[in-house]
């Protein structure tokens, strides 16, 4: 069955960059959200069992929305990737449970190596 | 001549590209500082002049400012870096920066150039690498002192009439720091980086 993985960012240019990265023949179907809210409702309605989250976003950002998959205790597993490369923020959404920090631009091995250390993609 | 339009993807592009430049910059300023900084979401536009200042989103109540002024150029681009410092901005920064003692104008100016030569260069450098372009940067200058932006504008002498300008609005979290790093292209610059980012939007 594919897994559901969602990718968020606000730019539409920086979601098909990640798209792109994704490991060729990995059977996802891929949702997409440009801010963090319409990511939370994709989450509620199952489309995000795997995130790929942003986190500088207008409307609400990553740390907001890592706070809320928390706090609900929705079923997501969340990768951020993102510019803002402050070592605070990585030990933020660490703290707030994400699986892992990527930093942008986007490594496509890097990702492959991400999803493959925690078993969320095998070859 | 024909004029430049900025359509919706490429301006998504050159949001995305500075996103990764401001974070740089964004990181070196949170450890001279040991303050985290709160990221800026890019704003690009293609403006007149005569609009510039009333594009300044995130400083435009400020009622009085102080800015450094950088030129730049490589691979046919040419450009200005403004950082706009809200005045409001000093005694924090002053704190943050260990400095006791009366902040005077000196103290505010050599303040204002520090983090000039770290966010301008950080964010070129970022911007640089990624579209393969090297930019040499001229001197950085005073602008002015507590003045108001509209003031600012009117100092900022350069004639190019239409502008690609990318607004960087950084905060500093907890803290009352204000500043705008504004990146200013000619339109001619344009053509030329959408050649360069032509291939990342395929």
């Amino acid at each position: 069955m594919s897994v559901p993985l969602l990718v968020v960012d606000d730019s539409s240019f920086a979601r098909k960059q990640v798209i792109r990265a994704l490991p060729k023949g990995w059977d996802v179907e891929v949702s997409q959200a440009g801010d963090g809210e319409e990511a939370l409702a994709l989450i509620r309605e199952g489309k995000g069992e795997v995130v790929l989250l942003d986190l500088t976003m207008p409307v609400m950002d990553g740390f907001a929305v890592l706070e809320a998959i928390k706090a609900q205790d929705l079923p997501a597993i969340v990768i951020v990737i993102s510019g803002d490369i402050q070592p605070e923020a990585e030990a933020r959404v660490m703290k707030l449970g994400a699986l892992a920090f990527i930093k942008k631009p986007l490594d496509p091995d890097q990702l492959r190596q991400t999803l493959t250390d925690f078993g969320i993609y095998s070859v | 001549m024909t004029t430049e339009v900025l359509d919706e993807e490429l301006r998504d592009c050159f949001q995305e590209l500075s996103n990764i430049a401001v974070g740089r910059a964004a990181n070196l300023l949170a450890r001279l500082l040991n303050n985290f900084v709160i990221m800026p979401i890019p704003v690009v536009n293609l403006l007149e002049r005569s609009e510039l200042s009333m594009a300044l989103s995130s400083i435009a109540d400020a009622q009085s400012v102080s800015a450094v002024c950088q030129g730049f150029t490589g691979s046919k681009i040419a450009g200005e870096a403004l950082l706009i410092f809200n005045d409001a901005s000093f005694s924090d920064m002053a704190e943050l920066t260990q400095f006791k003692g009366e902040i005077s104008e000196q103290i505010e100016l050599e303040l204002l150039m520090d983090i000039a030569n770290i966010l301008i260069g950080a964010c070129l450098k970022g911007l640089s690498e990624q579209i393969d372009v090297s930019f040499s940067q001229g001197q950085p200058y005073l602008l002015g002192q507590h003045i108001n932006i509209d003031e600012l504008m009117n100092r900022n002498g350069s004639s190019w009439k239409r502008l690609l300008t990318i607004e960087l609005p950084y905060k500093l979290e907890g803290r009352n720091v204000n500043c705008d790093l504004l990146l200013l292209f000619t339109e001619d610059s344009l053509s030329v980086l959408r050649d360069k980012v032509s291939y990342l939007l395929e």
